[in-house]
């Protein structure tokens, strides 16, 4: 009887999935080139900290887009295996 | 009676079924919002907005486990207690269709509040986590007050 009703939802969700997925890769690559101007403009006049700073920022961009693209499937994953049938 | 509280059950399944189906995906989209809102943090360099999102993603993994593990085993749980009224007769009869009614639409009422919880989170809202566990223990309460009533409803009702 829910089950239309799920499959709607879930073609939702997965539009819903790709789109932030989409604006993540965006945002991300906005501000890999952010921290690539901070980089270069800290070299340019010898703002060492600053250089050092932007390259923090891209490796943390690298790394919560690899969270976020390795980790979550894999939690769905998990929850999925332990999805429960009704208790009653 | 029994074949009506077969009927009311299998459709309380299938609602169960739906809305943990549902509840997965959005516990996704949740996840996703919260790394969303970390990357563009760190850009712009809002630190306190990072650990909210931080503590809202383990948020939302911890209401996963919650629903798909603990929900279950509470509900199972407080069924045991829950006893099908003693005696014969329709007052039996409708004992047994409570107790059934109860336990599923306790483990329905709980699932659903996680599930809003995690609907706000996906959303880009702080995740209710205490509202959820504020509901469920509600329904709990109720599922252990209703294991003191249904005997006594059936005292004052009389059974043989």
């Amino acid at each position: 009887m829910f089950d239309p009703i799920l499959q709607q939802i879930l073609a939702i969700a997965r539009d819903a999935w790709a789109f932030m997925a989409g604006l993540l890769i965006v945002v991300a690559l906005l501000g890999g080139l952010y921290f690539v101007l901070q980089g270069t403009a800290g070299m340019a006049f010898g703002g060492s900290r600053m250089t050092s700073m932007a390259i923090i920022g891209v490796v943390g961009l690298v790394i919560i887009v690899l969270f976020a693209f390795l980790f979550l499937p894999q939690v769905g994953e998990m929850l999925k295996n332990f999805q429960p049938a009704a208790p009653f | 009676m029994n074949e009506a509280a077969s009927l009311v059950l299998a459709f309380l399944r299938e609602a169960w079924l739906a809305l943990a189906g549902a509840f997965l995906a959005f516990v996704l989209l949740a996840g996703i919002a919260q790394v969303l809102r970390v990357s563009s943090a760190s850009m712009l360099g809002a630190n306190l907005w990072v650990w909210e999102s931080v503590s809202a993603l383990l948020s939302i993994v911890m209401i996963g486990l919650f629903a798909f593990l603990g929900i279950p085993q509470i509900v199972s749980a407080l069924q045991s207690s829950l006893p099908g009224a003693g005696g014969c007769g329709p007052i039996s009869e409708l004992g047994t269709f409570a107790s059934a009614l109860i336990g599923g639409l306790a483990a329905l009422r709980m699932l659903k509040a996680t599930f809003i919880s995690v609907l706000s989170a996906s959303i880009g809202g702080a995740s209710s986590f205490s509202h959820a566990l504020i509901e469920c223990a509600e329904a709990i309460f109720g599922m252990i007050l209703a294991s003191a009533a249904i005997p006594l409803a059936a005292w004052f009702l009389g059974t043989c």
